[in-house]
């Protein structure tokens, strides 16, 4: 893990900012993020709505309080177990061969593949790092 | 870490509270049963019904009803509805096609995918309902259902 202040802070910001983005960007349109979730053809259609319902505020809050740095060991694991999750979800897409939105952004969102799963393994290693950041 | 367990519980109430009172409209729809075939708002798409197989083999027979395909063009061609077109979904759809193809927009359309658990019908008739048609119908058992009760197929079309 890195320790160094700066990029912690630059992390907490990078983060932060998309999960901010993200979120609104759901929150707006709930029924979209529902179908998005139900394309990947795992869940049931009562729990992908109702998780496309919460989901987009933890992004949000949990952005703004990385951000400002309260409850931020929380928020990153909450972060951490969100990009953790779909990793696992975007694994399982690409071996069973759905060609399928992520769902990331609402109407912006790109297919899933690998350089997705790159992305989210970035943003989990920012997560990450803020989670295990100690001030020295 | 007890600290820690209380701000992701607080988190957590926090979002389900939110996410519940802001969409209390949607969570009402739901419970009535209108999102069953997919995340389309009735109330908000009027002009979009879902059928089933006798309706829409009804409405075949009627010969007075368009049948759209909105799988990918390879789908269509290996096979589909005797008599559909091809107009496959996409998120960014364009007018293209649809000028090509000058359908009245009174015309009755029955737009269909896959089968059940595909969602480019609902979404190509929510985009279809936006450019001014009015009689548009979702097959909601799609190519599989059609195609396993032996009712009238084409393929190799380049329609």
């Amino acid at each position: 893990m890195i320790n160094n202040r700066y990029l912690h802070y630059l992390f907490r910001l990078v983060l932060g900012g998309v999960f901010i983005w993200a979120g609104i960007i759901k929150i707006t349109n709930p029924l979209g993020f529902a179908q998005d979730i139900s394309n990947y053809q795992i869940l049931p259609q009562s729990i992908s709505f109702f998780l496309a319902l919460f989901l987009p505020w933890i992004e949000v809050i949990c952005g703004v309080f990385i951000i400002t740095g309260l409850f931020l060991r929380s928020s990153s694991l909450f972060f951490c177990g969100l990009l953790g999750g779909f990793l696992i979800l975007i694994i399982v897409t690409l071996i069973r061969g759905i060609d399928v939105e992520c769902g990331c952004f609402g109407s912006l969102s790109r297919h899933v593949d690998y350089k997705l799963l790159l992305t989210d393994c970035a943003l989990l290693f920012f997560s990450l790092n803020i989670f295990f950041y100690r001030k020295s | 870490m007890k600290k820690l367990l209380t701000h992701i519980g607080f988190i957590m109430a926090l979002s389900v509270l939110l996410g519940f009172g802001t969409n209390v409209r949607l969570i009402k729809q739901f419970l009535g049963g209108e999102f069953q075939y997919g995340f389309i708002s009735l109330e908000e798409d009027p002009s979009i019904n879902f059928i089933m197989l006798p309706e829409a083999e009804e409405l075949f027979s009627m010969n007075e009803t368009l049948f759209i395909d909105s799988r990918l063009a390879e789908a269509f061609k290996a096979g589909h509805i005797f008599g559909a077109v091809n107009i496959p979904f996409e998120d960014k759809m364009d007018t293209i096609l649809l000028e090509e193809l000058s359908i009245p927009k009174e015309k009755s359309i029955v737009v269909y995918c896959n089968g059940s658990l595909c969602q480019s019908s609902a979404g190509l008739a929510k985009f279809l309902q936006d450019q001014g048609f009015i009689n548009i119908r979702v097959f909601f058992g799609g190519w599989k259902e059609w195609q396993m009760e032996g009712l009238p197929v084409e393929k190799n079309d380049d329609k």
